[in-house]
Formats: C-alpha cells, structure tokens, sequence
C-alpha cells in the first residue's frame, strides 16, 4: 500500500480571513475512497478537519467537494484513479458559501428547490378511491429526474449560478421539470411562473457540466432545456391570451 | 458564530476547466460566422446595386483577408453544425401518450438532415457554375 | 417572479442555429466555390436574378441572413455576460438585437427591390 499526497483547501472562520492550502500524506490503497482518505486525516492525522458525509453509498448527496476542479461525491470518488496525478486537491463545492474547510452551505440551493414545489399538486384534495395509476411509459418520462438526491454538484459545476446566485439553477429547475411531467400531477400552472422568469430556465445557456457531474444520471441539462421549450410555448399561448384581451397569467 | 467565506466567479473562470473551455468554443463559434453573415449581407447589397457590384464582390471574396476568414467561419460552422446536433435531442423530446419518438431518432434524423443540407447545398452550387460559368 | 421576454430572442436564437447546422457549412462552401470558380459574373448575376424573382427565394435569401444574424447576436450577448462585461442591458440588448433587427430590416429592403 503506497500513500498519496492530498491537499485540502482550509478555512476556519474564528481565525481565517480567506482560505489557505494544507498538505497531507494519505495512505492510498486500490479501495480507499476519497472519503475514506478524509475520514482518515480527521482520525489519525488532524481532527480540525471538518467535512460532511453521511451514507459512504452515493444516496445521501453530504459529502459533495472539488476534487482537482471537479465536483465529486467523496465517497464515489477513489484515490487509485489519482495515482498518476500523484495529488489529490480537494476544497468545498465552487459557487456556495464556505462554512468551514470543506463544508459548503447548500442552504440556498435547498431554498430554490422547496421554491418550485416539488411534490406532486392535486387539485382534488378528497380521498380518491383507486390509486393515481400510472403506465410504465408515463413513469419512464420522468423518472431520471427523479433520481435527485441534492447534492448540489451540479451547482458547483453550473458556472451561471457561480455568476448569478438568483438563478434557480439545475436541480431545482430539473425537479419542476420532474414533476410537470409526472402524469398524476396537476401543478405545472403553480411551477411555471417560476421556470419562465429570468432566474428560471433561461438564465441557463447550456454549458451542460451539469450533467457531466451529477452522480445520479440525472441530466439536468436536458431538464432544463426542455423546460425552455415548455416555457416558450407557455409565451406564445400567453401572449395569444394577452392579443384575445384577456389577462396575464 | 458563523462567518461563511463568499467565494466570488473569477473573470477567467472558462479557462480552469476542459469543460468550460470547450462551452466557450462553442459559443465563440458565433463571432466569425456573425463576420461571415455580414459578408454575405455586403454581397446581397452589392448584387441588388448590379452587375459589376456583384463581380467586384466576387473578386473582393478571394483576398487573402476574406478567404482567412472563410476559413475561419468554415471551421466554426462545423463546430456549430456538430455540438448543435449533438445537443438536439436533449431539448426536442417527443414523449407523450400519443406520439414517443426514440431521442436515437431525433438525433439520426438530424444528423442525416445537416448532412444532405450542407451537401446538397454545395452540389447545387456545382451545378449553377456549370451552365453560368461556361467553364 | 416576473416573466422573461427571452422566449422571443431564443426562438430566433434556435431558428437560426438550426438553420447554421443544416446549411452553414455548405453555404461556406458554396461562396467559396462560387467566388473561385465563376467565369462569367455577369451570367451569375442574371441566374440568380431571375432565381430571385419568386417572392419564395428572396424569403429564403433573407432567413438565411436575419436568422443567423439573431442566432450569433444571441450567443455573444450572452458570451459578454460569461466574461463579465456588463453595462445597460437597454445598451447591450439595443446593440445585439436591435442590430440584428436593422440589418435584417436592410437586407429585406434590398432583397424586395431587386
């Protein structure tokens, strides 16, 4: 087992003014995770580390950083695929707050994703007495989207977030997209006020990094692309509703 | 107490990832091939004031200046022409309960489309120099 | 949330890239084969005047400028907020998309009084 040389971006908010670079020397076996590594420096090595993480198994979305200028889940992320870059740099998710060391605040992603209602609106509240059923073709449509788990790569990757932090962003427009499609769901009305706003899909220009990051699969750059023809027709019916004198909606 | 560090977008943030240098390709690809609309605009200008207009265009398009940008442009149309049909089926999704189209169709039909566009286009201007150039 | 207007600027945006992927390279081509191989401009002239009666053609002829002027001034409006140069958007917007209006404004005018 050989070691390998990791590099952690610092920042300890009761003493840093800005963040600094500290090196460490990792152990680095053909199944170490990256997760792993830093679990390894928080026990052995220097317990001020702070990192978050949860499940180790990619389902939780905690332990999201920059690892070489690449958004990754820590505990996806393996040390055998540095070898040859011989160093590992890692420093929290690009475009969020930095807490502490490699804690970023995803709170205001949280905050636009709750923004566009992501859970399935009924118009009906009464109890219905069969089920919403649903054919396999109508769940295929949306279920990729549903495989979100917030983690918030796809913000560190989306550099017109990083540019305008207004911005709904990726998973957020991806799950309004998820449930608009979703065959049981009666609230596209109630989600697209946000989705044709400036801060909603079309603040996006497709650089699709997104969908390169996200460790799900999700494609989140289709979602909100597609979300731009869904919106652009929701314009044209809208401004036929405005030529027919009747109101904005 | 809580004091976040505010990380700000450098100006220079496209040059730090292959990702985001190749989205900037992309998108610079819009440059020559606004410079080349606007030659083809002169052109269009030129034959509608006449004969010799048009001619001195003509000759005008195979200076060494124009032609680098030609180049230029060509080099970008193909880029755009690749990345924009790449990305087609990501956006132009046929999938409800009437009518599903495979995306792997929508992207062959595209791909098969910018094909037969941007040759039949060369082969009809072959066959227009034919008879009017008398060559 | 206030409603974009960017749906307009992005349906011409997407027309034009569009119509660049299906006919830009060849179009490249074409100019370039027609201005290195033309023998008699004069012929030329005439063969695409009389192309261009059809009010069709010079529909044509003008989609293929204004579209692609719309879909490059979208793309480098965009491209200037990527690099961080900013100022009015009525200054920016006017420059893009108004110039894009009044070329293709110019073009229609020249290509309807042939």
């Amino acid at each position: 087992m050989g070691t390998i040389e990791l590099v952690a971006t610092r920042y300890r908010p009761e003493q840093d003014v800005q963040p600094w670079e500290q090196r460490y020397t990792v152990p680095c076996s053909e199944d170490m995770s990256l997760l792993d590594a830093l679990n390894y420096i928080k026990d052995e090595l220097d317990p001020s580390l702070s990192h978050r993480w949860s499940c180790r198994m990619a389902i939780c979305g905690s332990c999201g950083v920059m690892v070489n200028g690449e958004p990754k889940l820590s505990c996806k992320t393996f040390l055998r695929d540095y070898r040859e870059a011989g160093v590992v740099q890692v420093r929290a998710l690009d475009n969020l707050p930095v807490e502490r060391d490699l804690v970023a605040d995803i709170s205001g992603v949280v905050e636009h994703i709750e923004a566009v209602k992501p859970w399935l609106i009924r118009h009906s509240t009464a109890p219905v007495d069969t089920a919403h059923t649903q054919t396999p073709e109508q769940m295929a449509r949306y279920h990729a989207f549903s495989q979100c788990i917030n983690c918030a790569l796809c913000y560190a990757a989306c550099p017109q977030f990083g540019r305008n932090p207004a911005f709904l962003g990726p998973a957020a427009l991806t799950l309004a997209q998820r449930y608009n499609l979703d065959s049981r769901d009666e609230g596209s009305s109630e989600r697209m006020p946000w989705l044709n706003a400036e801060e909603g899909v079309w603040s996006c220009t497709f650089v699709g990094y997104c969908s390169e990051v996200c460790p799900k699969d999700v494609d989140p750059a289709s979602a909100i692309n597609r979300g731009k023809v869904a919106s652009d027709i929701n314009y044209g019916v809208n401004l036929f509703r405005l030529l027919r004198g009747k109101s904005d909606a | 107490m809580r004091k976040p560090w505010q990380p700000q977008q450098p100006r220079d943030w496209w040059l730090h990832n292959p990702a985001y240098r190749r989205y900037m390709l992309r998108e610079a690809t819009a440059l020559p091939l606004m410079l080349y609309t606007l030659l083809l605009l002169a052109g269009i200008f030129q034959f509608s004031r006449g004969e010799v207009a048009f001619a001195a265009w003509l000759s005008w398009m195979q200076t060494p200046a124009a032609l680098l940008l030609q180049g230029i442009a060509l080099a970008a149309a193909l880029l755009h022409a690749v990345t924009w049909v790449a990305l087609v089926p990501k956006i132009l999704v046929i999938d409800s309960d009437r009518l599903r189209i495979d995306p792997r169709q929508v992207l062959r039909a595209h791909q098969l489309g910018a094909l037969a566009g941007n040759l039949g286009l060369v082969v009809a201007t072959l066959w227009l120099l034919w008879p009017a150039g008398g060559a | 949330m206030r409603r974009s207007h960017e749906p307009i600027s992005w349906s011409l945006f997407g027309a034009g890239g569009m119509l660049l992927a299906f006919i830009g390279p060849g179009l490249i081509v074409s100019t370039l084969l027609l201005a290195w191989l033309v023998q008699d401009p004069q012929a030329l002239h005439a063969t695409l005047s009389s192309g261009l009666q059809h009010p069709l053609a010079r529909l044509a002829a003008l989609a293929v400028i204004a579209l692609p002027l719309y879909h490059t001034a979208h793309r480098l409006y965009h491209g200037l907020h990527d690099l961080h140069i900013t100022g009015p958007t009525w200054l920016l917007g006017g420059f893009f998309y108004g110039g894009a209006t009044a070329l293709s404004a110019l073009c229609a005018l020249w290509l309807f009084s042939l």
